[in-house]
């Protein structure tokens, strides 16, 4: 009996070859996404890309390795101050070569991309209009578009295009819900699998001559309860909490970490005890297309960041209540 | 085309060049044939210099980015403030690059109507997103604070910020794009808050360019 269904496995291996079927006319936008998602992860890419947003035009450079020795990546500024950010499973670096310093924080327990505990492609469809788009040809690939748009005022939307074969992301948009465009990165080249060349995940500055400083954030395994002390109490419509990390300060003080995601923005909460010696009030900040939200309740600092519009990390930050740990 | 506007133009490419300058020069990208090709040939040639196999960055890129800036809507309620938090709590300056950072202060109670970028989608096109659970709008905050420093630890939002653009990265399966910022935050922050202070003291600021001179 299982010799037989060898058998005809076999010959249906033979009849129906497996194809490799690009992002081109048969997929659907949400498995363009996780056509996407896996490229970005997966593949082993390199290029350069031009980065605009407000008036800044930077061109950068990404060399992304994915083999036997796992994920790296490094990401550089090619032009003004040299400027890099450097991913392994060492955590994260972040190299500001014209101060000569090296920040980094090794974050998720030492895994390069965490587990996600939740499979969030319905809050996706429920939270954005995904639609196909039409064809282009960017950085010598044929790219197909993706429009992400957002149906509330809570979160932005985006334009993508994939490259054909792979689903890798060849132009990137960040538009608001009046379609206007926020930011935007473009391949002008792009080398893919074996064509990468590796050299190029080396550092571009000495970094043995830099100063270190740690980020001073809890890192590890999360020793805490799994459920949030403390959560909002009312979050924008298709968020739900997809992490969280509740870590002991070196003072035995409180520290908590959940990330509120709708499959696409993620907003960090964070919840520090000691770091507020004064009342402070409530601000609201912009920092390039992150918005990030600041307020003390007693001597616990909370903290949320997202690239989100400011009126998200407002009805989070102002949902939270402190109540006794 | 004059030498002036090729050296401009080289300047844009290597992102040297002022803001107020890049935004002429990007305008008139959009409408100027020749200037557009020259740019494109500059690329090619930065990027062959760098050994990078230069493919054309392409002829509709100055176009797109043209449109980009053009479709952006005026600033308004912008505050720009010392972004101390920036500066490590070791005293070290890894915040150098980053020391005009200029951060934006939105009155929470100013929200959907004074955002930036028209980042509210009012009368948006979209269909409206109706929620399975009736939410109550965000309540009141408190004033808001322009004197910034409100950490004892000014590294903090450093961290925060990198340690969010990691699980960013995670959730939204955006690969790379999250870590952008990091890499753009000096260039960017300090133009704005050039620019920022250039509205705010048009007096010092051109007493100051007078006195560069």
């Amino acid at each position: 009996m299982i010799a037989r269904a060898a058998t005809l496995l076999m010959v249906a291996a033979l009849v129906f070859p497996v194809t490799h079927l690009g992002a081109g006319d048969h997929d659907t936008p949400r498995q363009m996404l996780e056509r996407m998602t896996a490229a970005m992860s997966q593949m082993s890419y390199q290029g350069t890309f031009v980065y605009v947003q407000g008036n800044v035009v930077e061109t950068m450079r990404i060399t992304h390795v994915s083999d036997e020795a796992g994920i790296r990546e490094h990401l550089v500024a090619v032009s003004g101050p040299p400027r890099e950010v450097i991913r392994d499973s060492n955590g994260v670096r972040w190299v500001l070569a014209d101060d000569e310093s090296v920040f980094e924080d090794a974050g998720f327990n030492r895994t390069f991309f965490p587990e996600l505990p939740i499979d969030q492609h319905d809050q996706t469809e429920s939270s954005y209009q995904m639609k196909r788009g039409g064809a282009a040809r960017i950085a010598g690939h044929q790219a197909r578009n993706l429009k992400i748009l957002p149906k509330d005022e809570f979160r932005y939307g985006y334009s993508l295009w994939l490259e054909e074969q792979s689903g890798l992301l060849m132009k990137w948009e960040l538009i608001d819900g009046k379609n206007n465009v926020l930011a935007k990165l473009m391949f002008t080249d792009v080398r893919l699998g074996s064509e990468v060349d590796k050299s190029e995940l080396k550092p571009a500055s000495q970094l043995k001559k830099f100063k270190t400083v740690a980020s001073g954030l809890p890192s590890g395994r999360s020793s805490g309860k799994s459920v949030p002390r403390w959560q909002p109490d009312q979050l924008p419509p298709g968020f739900e909490l997809a992490m969280h990390r509740s870590l002991q300060k070196q003072d035995d003080g409180i520290y908590e970490h959940m990330v509120y995601s709708d499959g696409l923005a993620a907003v960090s909460v964070y919840i520090e005890s000691g770091e507020v010696t004064d009342d402070m009030p409530v601000e609201v900040r912009k920092i390039g297309t992150t918005h990030a939200l600041t307020r003390s309740a007693g001597d616990m600092l909370i903290t949320v960041v997202g690239d989100v519009p400011a009126v998200t990390v407002q009805m989070i930050g102002d949902g939270i209540e402190i109540s006794s740990p | 085309m004059s030498k002036e506007t090729r050296e401009h133009l080289s300047a844009l490419v290597d992102g040297e060049i002022s803001p107020d300058t890049s935004r002429f020069l990007v305008k008139r990208l959009g409408s100027d044939p020749e200037l557009r090709a020259t740019w494109t040939r500059y690329h090619l040639v930065r990027d062959c210099l760098r050994h990078q196999d230069g493919a054309m960055a392409g002829d509709d890129l100055c176009a797109r980015i043209s449109k980009a800036i053009e479709n952006e809507q005026p600033e308004r309620h912008r505050r720009f403030i010392s972004p101390r938090w920036l500066k490590p709590a070791s005293g070290l300056a890894i915040a150098a690059s980053v020391a005009l950072m200029a951060i934006t202060v939105v009155g929470p109670g100013r929200l959907g109507t004074t955002l930036p970028n028209g980042e509210v989608a009012e009368g948006s096109g979209v269909q409206q997103f109706t929620s399975p659970q009736s939410l109550t709008p965000a309540p009141a905050s408190n004033q808001v604070s322009l004197s910034g420093g409100l950490y004892n630890n000014d590294a903090k939002m450093n961290a925060y910020l990198l340690r969010h653009y990691q699980a960013s990265g995670a959730t939204g399966r955006k690969g790379f794009v999250p870590y952008i910022p990091m890499v753009t935050i000096g260039t960017k922050l300090s133009d704005e808050a050039e620019q920022a202070k250039r509205k705010a003291d048009p007096e010092t600021s051109e007493e100051e360019d007078s006195g560069s001179r």
